[in-house]
């Protein structure tokens, strides 16, 4: 059953949504799916070169399980509008010290509908989204519109 | 740093047909699946697609973003085109309208301007700056549609 206007309150949260915590190998997939060879993601030696520890998540890689989360609760076809800030970099889990960092590598995306609204004859709502790692560290945060039925 | 006479600046145009593998590489990839059959049903299935009322199987909602990287040289060639150093780019916005469907067997056709360019920054001892560019992307289908305008914001640190 898909989300109706009515149901729906200002200040209702979206249901949240965690990735797995993000691999080096998540990333050459995002890479090569999206088209984005910066080596800033997926090139150790580049990364250090630059000042980097690591090789950092693409946001575009965020953004993208942020419409995972978006999708997950509001039907594809409904989405209007999606914008986003990029804030703290993501740095991808070192698998030989798992333990430690896969936090800062798993994010979670949670909404809150801020409000309701008519517009271009359709029910709409804005919700604003944050994602954030485990450890609470803010990766982006911004809004989608949706038109409900 | 960007070079500012780039301002205003109209890219080529540039087409690409929507392929259906390319939907599910990019559903897997933020789906974090290594199964193509584990993603979203709409991703892979034209059915499923018909049922949520598309015609054919849709883009996942950030795909847009491969359409610059996937045309034109991609991103090295707007990179060097705008005179950016990539040691210092960060992508700062992301926005996106979605005016109408885009779906698998589309030929879509983008055109990308340079919108904005400016200096960030405070002066002084401890003065820091960097350079904003701001670049936007309309998109249209091949009946002439206009589906998806995008808004893209980098920055130079």
């Amino acid at each position: 059953m898909p989300v109706q206007y009515d149901d729906i309150q200002v200040g209702d949260l979206m249901p949240a949504y965690t990735s797995l915590p993000i691999t080096r190998t998540h990333l050459v997939r995002y890479a090569c799916a999206s088209g984005d060879f910066n080596p800033i993601h997926y090139d150790e030696t580049f990364a250090h070169g630059i000042g980097l520890n690591s090789v950092i998540a693409h946001g575009m890689f965020i953004m993208g399980i942020a419409g995972e989360a978006i999708t997950a609760w509001i039907g594809r076809k409904q989405i209007r509008k999606i914008r986003v800030k990029f804030l703290e970099m993501t740095q991808p889990v070192d698998l030989h010290n798992y333990e430690n960092t896969k936090d800062r590598a798993t994010i979670t995306i949670t909404g809150k509908v801020v409000s309701k609204y008519e517009e271009h004859g359709e029910k709409r709502i804005r919700c604003d989204i944050v994602a954030r790692d485990k450890s609470g560290s803010r990766k982006l945060s911004g809004f989608f519109i949706a038109a409900l039925p | 740093m960007a070079d500012i006479s780039k301002l205003g600046m109209v890219f080529p145009s540039y087409s690409i047909q929507v392929q259906k593998n390319k939907i599910a590489e990019f559903a897997a990839a933020v789906g974090q699946k290594d199964n193509i059959d584990d993603i979203r049903e709409i991703y892979r299935d034209e059915e499923a697609a018909k049922n949520n009322g598309y015609e054919q199987i849709p883009i996942p909602p950030t795909f847009a973003i491969s359409f610059v990287f996937w045309t034109g040289g991609g991103l090295s060639a707007i990179l060097e085109t705008l005179g950016v150093d990539i040691c210092k780019l960060l992508h700062s916005e992301e926005e996106y309208d979605y005016l109408g469907d885009i779906c698998a067997g589309d030929v879509i056709t983008r055109n990308m301007k340079v919108a904005d360019m400016y200096e960030r920054g405070r002066k002084g001892r401890a003065g820091w700056s960097f350079f904003v560019t701001v670049l936007e992307t309309e998109v249209t289908n091949q009946r002439g549609e206009m589906v998806l305008k995008a808004r893209t914001t980098f920055i130079e640190r």
